[in-house]
């Protein structure tokens, strides 16, 4: 194959499956999916899905410089090849026993004088005619318009065609055109103009572009311009053509000819191919030499006619096929929208869609809507029971677990872990730690009111600051229970210490230091590992082997407890004993973390615990409540500080334990929300603080109102108002001030100004007045000055009159509804009114009318009240 | 799991945007056929066009709404050089045809010489602030003195980014300790002009927009930017839709609050995505910040989650007609596994 010549690409003008490669010879492909039966072994891919099978190659006519394909039904696979000497010859790819195409094939058809043949192109319409365009001869013609059904010439010079075609019968050489246009002239591109088949668009050398009517040629349209290569007319817009002059391409409107309508951005390399897309309006592609990108205008909406002062709107864009290799040339699919074959210099063909460009949303609920083309999609995510739990997005869980009522419940606090699904082992952990402060800081405040300030901000403040208050620590020694021996185990006692212990929930509030019911509780839940090393940790070796045992004889038990609880037997305190010596060996390879921590605190020198205190897979609680025990005051704060740092920087809101509600634990929650973003822990955890301390923070406000900007968008306002009553009892700051007054039209007071003084539930309704006073009897007049109230638009009564019944229009099971709530029967006496026309009354009176109507009551008012706020006529979700 | 349902969208033309309300129940769509709709959710799930009408006169680029507590209030912005803020008005017109809402142009921001590529809404703490951006590289920011009128803007600020806007986003943050602050993206594609996202920062001192970063990083051509919401996070996610997908963290640093210069930020680079092996058109975040979803013209849709490493990774391909790519029959959950981990948490830092 000869170098530097690139391989050019043609469609099929009937079969949207074929396409003809040309270099130096011709190529005839059929595309198909890939994998499928009818392509062969020898396929070529070209996208995942298509594949190229190679049907017949045609090497006949060498010195190719243009083809053109027939655009008739029959004969199928005719092609005109333009040659380098001027020469166009007809010929055929694949057997076609068509006998017309039989009679065409090998026609040739030869110019005076032999120079490059530059541009073929076949009438749309009569489909004999042949138009060619060539270089310039000195004064001859460089347009040449042939008839393919004309017959023998005696012109004809036949050494030359026998070595082109080896067909010695001389009838099929031609050298008589039918027309011959643009004498003294050359012929870069031609093109026919579809309007009128007789027309004949020429751009020659002399710079100018013109148009030639075939019925009169010595008459021309043409205009000076450099643009002169690759005239084609786009097919969807019969105006329309585009030319292009090195790296410019100029589009031109015929019926405005004297200039080009616009010229699209300048490319820094020369262009080597331009070409409407077939498929869709308006749309232009365009290559340039030795780049792998084509470079598409979309001229969609060009407002015509052109010329006038709008600029035509052009998106453009680039895509890149075949990643980072050269695009020799490039054919759009006739058919298949926005499809295109793009080749290769070396001959690599790509079956490319050009997609539109998509634009997305996410809505508010995880839903997303993304645009393609003029289609909208809209994908929701599957609620499903196949999604794990730690698959869901945070979104997801944070609007189960609102609906879940999680974070309300103030009595048991723990539970709220269950409330948010029960499976995440850091809230649950956050949730038991405050629990263990609420208990504890409510049994303070009731024992020891004395000192309750002090002592009470001391509980919220974490065990890392309870251990630096630490004062009058004792040592004790205590025996192993069920062993006679003296143990050299020091243990530390202080107030501080037991009071951690309680924050870890190890032992109960109060004054004794029991750790049995904790032992009973673990035991209950089935936590045998960790209650025996609870147990073992409280120096009671025998308890330990007992809760092993239970749990290898309970159901699911696991035997093998069985065996540690023997191996705990065997204990010795004897520093060089067998014993010793295989379980520090073995215990690194307990799978289960307390087992390991067990053996780790036996085999273990007093005071250094490393084993025990580092063992990550072993709850933080547990941890802390075993240093509390074991470490002296150096240590202990040392331990805690660097534990507490550790919590900090991961986020881990286990590590609330040891930081409390202060502002080392906004840090911690922060890096928390940092990493997921779930406010809603965030913003509970913090309501349960100390009051007012850690509410001021500005991190703090920031969570809570993100979390009730949440709940807005997902239309939670009940659960949003809940929140706010919930935050009000804690933050008594955050309850907003009354918003609506209704002042009397006489005397302009307030009249519910009797009632303000009394507390009453913060209803945050922007619409609605509240009339009702708890202990309202008459409010029917102002209480003011005794004049009436205004009357309801319905029943004609004075606003606060209690609402007789229902209206006598309403249906039999409107009146099971109303009554049916009496919740809302208490509504219905409300005060009401339209804020744009200022007509109301009841509000069981009005909610029945809108339900009917859409204007106003009040005769000649033709407010649509009920339609005046988009919003107001949302429903939120989670009401049920 | 996804799983796409098509809509009859009806428009004669490509839909170059859609749009969300606050409340994910009414949608609005644009087109290059100068036409906007809006749609709204059935009770059963179902999404009725509730207006169409013709707004511009060339291609409709953007569509954006208010916060429902301005009204119903839209806008959009267009090829034909101008911003249009549109409202719904109620009971006018006499109930012609049920169903049907009325949109009125409120004003029409003629200020650009050239196409407006994109128009957001301030968020709503600052009050009712309009932001276009237009293809001369002029970001002008509108603002309404009064909320019960919306006929009235005044241009509050120019900012000249010096290069050709193709989009813009809002740091929704409503924390204090944040300053508002814009990002700005451009899609001239000459690598040469540097940094093609420049993030500018209000100053309480100046009262005016000044430059506090250029993503020196970013050469290519920028077709969108998202800042991720918020959600009481300490630092600022940005997704940018450039030849590839890449998700950038500015971390504020602390600086003293007398001085007047920029925040700075430590820019680091989360994640960094070209398995859409071409450009990329859109980015856009769900409301926890947690999922993005990223369209490119390979014609797909990519859906993208940060696990709790801060490690990104794809959780869906869907095709741009809603079809799952092949080979992953039924609705796509598939990862596929980040190719350029060298790239996460590259952290540099810029000042």
């Amino acid at each position: 194959m000869s170098s530097g010549y690139k391989p050019d690409i043609l469609w099929s003008p009937h079969h949207a499956d074929r396409y003809v490669i040309c270099d130096t010879e011709l190529s005839l492909y059929r595309i198909g999916p890939a994998g499928s039966s009818e392509t062969k072994a020898g396929a070529l891919p070209l996208s995942e899905e298509t594949a190229a099978t190679l049907l017949a190659i045609n090497s006949d006519t060498p010195y190719m410089k243009c083809v053109a394909w027939y655009p008739k039904h029959e004969p199928e696979c005719l092609l005109a090849v333009g040659q380098a000497n001027g020469r166009v010859v007809l010929t055929s790819l694949g057997q076609s026993h068509n006998s017309k195409c039989k009679e065409l094939v090998g026609k040739e058809f030869v110019p005076k004088h032999a120079r490059q043949c530059n541009t073929l192109a076949w009438n749309p319409v009569d489909s004999n005619w042949l138009a060619a365009g060539l270089d310039k001869h000195r004064a001859d013609f460089s347009v040449l318009i042939w008839d393919i059904s004309s017959k023998f010439s005696p012109e004809a010079v036949p050494a030359e065609k026998v070595r082109l075609s080896g067909d010695v019968d001389s009838g099929l050489v031609v050298t008589k055109p039918l027309y011959e246009l643009g004498q003294n002239d050359a012929c870069l591109s031609l093109c026919w103009l579809p309007r009128d088949h007789q027309k004949l668009l020429l751009a020659g050398m002399h710079r100018n572009l013109a148009i030639f009517d075939l019925r009169n040629t010595s008459q021309k349209t043409f205009v000076n311009t450099k643009a002169i290569q690759g005239v084609t007319v786009d097919p969807h817009f019969q105006d329309r053509v585009a030319s292009f002059f090195e790296g410019q391409v100029a589009i031109w409107d015929l019926r405005k000819f004297e200039k080009p309508v616009f010229t699209l951005t300048e490319q820094p390399k020369p262009l080597t191919k331009v070409a409407w897309c077939p498929t869709r309006m308006g749309l232009l592609a365009t290559l340039t030499r030795d780049s792998n990108i084509i470079r598409l205008y979309d001229m969609q909406h060009t407002p015509m006619p052109f010329g006038d002062e709008v600029e035509p709107t052009i998106i453009e864009r680039s895509v890149q096929p075949c990643s980072e290799s050269i695009i020799s040339s490039f054919a759009w699919h006739p058919s298949a929208q926005n499809r295109m074959v793009v080749v290769s210099p070396n001959r690599v063909m790509n079956d490319f869609t050009v997609f539109e460009r998509i634009s997305l949303a996410w809505s508010s609920t995880t839903a997303l809507m993304w645009a393609c083309g003029r289609h909208l999609y809209e994908c929701a995510e599957d609620a499903g029971q196949g999604v794990a739990a730690t698959e869901k997005d945070i979104a997801t869980k944070m609007r189960e677990r609102a609906q879940s009522h999680y974070g309300h419940d103030t009595v048991q606090v723990w539970r709220n872990h269950v409330l948010a699904g029960g499976d995440d082992p850091q809230l649950r952990s956050l949730w038991y730690t405050l629990h263990y402060i609420l208990h504890c800081s409510q049994y303070t405040e009731n024992v020891e009111q004395k000192q309750q300030s002090n002592k009470q901000s001391l509980i919220y403040s974490g065990i890392k600051n309870i251990v630096k208050s630490s004062s009058g620590t004792t040592e004790t020694r205590r025996c192993w229970s069920g062993s006679d021996r003296q143990t050299d185990v020091p243990r530390y006692h202080s107030e501080e210490r037991s009071l951690a212990l309680q924050l870890c929930g190890w032992i109960g509030r109060g004054p004794d230091i029991d750790v049995e019911p904790f032992l009973k509780s673990l035991e209950q839940e089935g936590e045998w590992e960790r209650a025996a090393a609870v147990a073992l940790f409280n120096l009671d070796i025998r308890r330990a082997i007992q809760i092993l045992n239970k749990g290898a004889s309970a159901e699911k038990g696991d035997l093998n407890l069985n065996v540690v609880a023997m191996a705990l037997s065997g204990y010795t305190d004897e520093k060089n004993s067998l014993w010793r010596e295989m379980c520090s060996s073995l215990r690194l390879q307990l799978k289960k973390p307390y087992l390991c921590i067990m053996f780790a605190f036996l085999t273990s020198e007093p005071g250094a615990y490393d084993a025990v205190l580092y063992e990550s897979r072993v709850a933080v609680r547990d941890r802390v409540a075993f240093a509390c025990m074991f470490l002296n005051d150096a240590q202990l704060p040392r331990y805690i500080d660097k534990l507490t740092n550790e919590m900090k920087e991961a986020g881990n809101l286990e590590g609330i334990l040891l930081t409390g509600l202060t502002k080392d634990g906004v840090d911690l929650m922060e890096s928390y929300v940092d990493r997921t973003g779930d406010v809603q822990t965030a913003s509970f955890c913090m309501l349960k603080g100390s009051p007012g301390e850690v509410l001021k923070d500005p991190r703090v406000q920031c969570w809570i109102e993100n979390y009730r900007n949440l709940l807005d968008a997902w239309r939670f306002w009940h659960k949003r108002a809940e929140f706010d009553i919930h935050r009000s009892k804690l933050d008594p700051s955050s309850k907003p001030l009354p918003q609506v007054f209704v002042s009397c039209n006489f005397c302009g007071k307030s009249i519910s100004y009797s009632c303000s003084a009394m507390p009453h539930q913060g209803r945050g309704f922007s619409q609605y007045g509240v009339s009702g006073s708890p202990t309202k009897s008459k409010v029917t007049s102002c209480p003011g000055c005794r004049k009436p109230l205004p009357r309801c638009a319905l029943c004609l009564m004075n606003m606060g009159t209690p609402v007789s019944s229902c209206p006598g229009t309403g249906k039999a099971n409107e009146k099971a509804d109303l009554t049916r709530d009496k919740k809302l029967a208490q509504f219905n006496n409300w005060f009401t009114w339209c804020h744009n026309c200022r007509h109301g009354g009841h509000a069981g009176h009005m909610l029945s009318w809108f339900r009917d109507h859409s204007e106003c009551p009040v005769s000649a008012c033709t407010c649509k009240c009920m339609q005046l706020d988009t919003t107001g006529n949302l429903v939120p979700s989670d009401s049920v | 799991m996804f799983v796409a349902r098509s809509i009859a969208a009806d428009h004669k033309d490509l839909i170059h945007d859609v749009s969300y309300d606050f409340h994910g129940r009414r949608m609005a769509t644009c087109s290059s056929d100068q036409s906007m709709k809006v749609w709204d959710k059935g009770g059963n799930a179902e999404w009725n066009c509730t207006a169409s009408w013709k707004t511009h006169s060339g291609s409709v680029w953007r569509v954006t709404w208010a916060h429902p507590e301005f009204g119903q209030v839209l806008a959009s912005c267009s090829f034909d050089r101008t911003a249009i803020v549109w409202e719904e008005i109620v009971g006018e017109s006499n109930d012609k045809q049920r169903g049907q809402s009325h949109w009125i142009k409120r004003t029409t921001l003629v200020d650009s010489r050239t196409s407006v590529t994109d128009v957001k809404f301030a968020p709503k703490h600052m009050g009712l602030m309009l932001t276009t951006c237009s293809a001369d590289g002029v970001v002008r920011i509108y603002e309404a003195p009064d909320v019960m009128n919306l006929s009235q803007w005044s241009l509050q600020h120019e900012i000249s980014s010096k290069l050709s806007c193709s989009c813009i986003s809002w740091n929704p943050s409503s924390s204090r300790a944040h300053a508002p602050m814009i990002a700005v993206g451009s899609d001239d594609s000459n690598v040469t002009y540097g940094g093609k996202v420049q993030i500018y920062e209000y100053n309480e001192v100046t009262r005016k927009y000044a430059k506090a970063e250029t993503l020196m990083t970013v050469t290519d051509a920028v077709h969108d930017i998202a800042f991720a919401p918020n959600l009481g996070r300490s630092f600022h996610v940005l997704a940018i839709a450039t030849k590839d997908v890449r998700i950038f963290k500015l971390v504020p640093l602390r600086k003293d609050s007398s001085s007047s210069a920029p925040t700075k930020f430590e820019v680091q680079v989360l994640a960094q995505f070209d398995s859409h092996n071409s450009q990329v058109w859109r980015v856009s975040w769900n409301i926890t910040s947690t999922l993005l979803a990223s369209s490119g013209d390979d014609g797909c849709v990519r859906l993208w989650k940060a696990n709790y490493m801060d490690n990104w990774k794809c959780t869906g391909i869907l095709k741009g007609d809603g079809s799952p790519v092949s080979g992953q029959p039924g609705a796509t959950n598939l990862c596929k596994n980040v190719p350029n981990k060298q790239l996460l948490h590259s952290k540099h830092t810029k000042t």
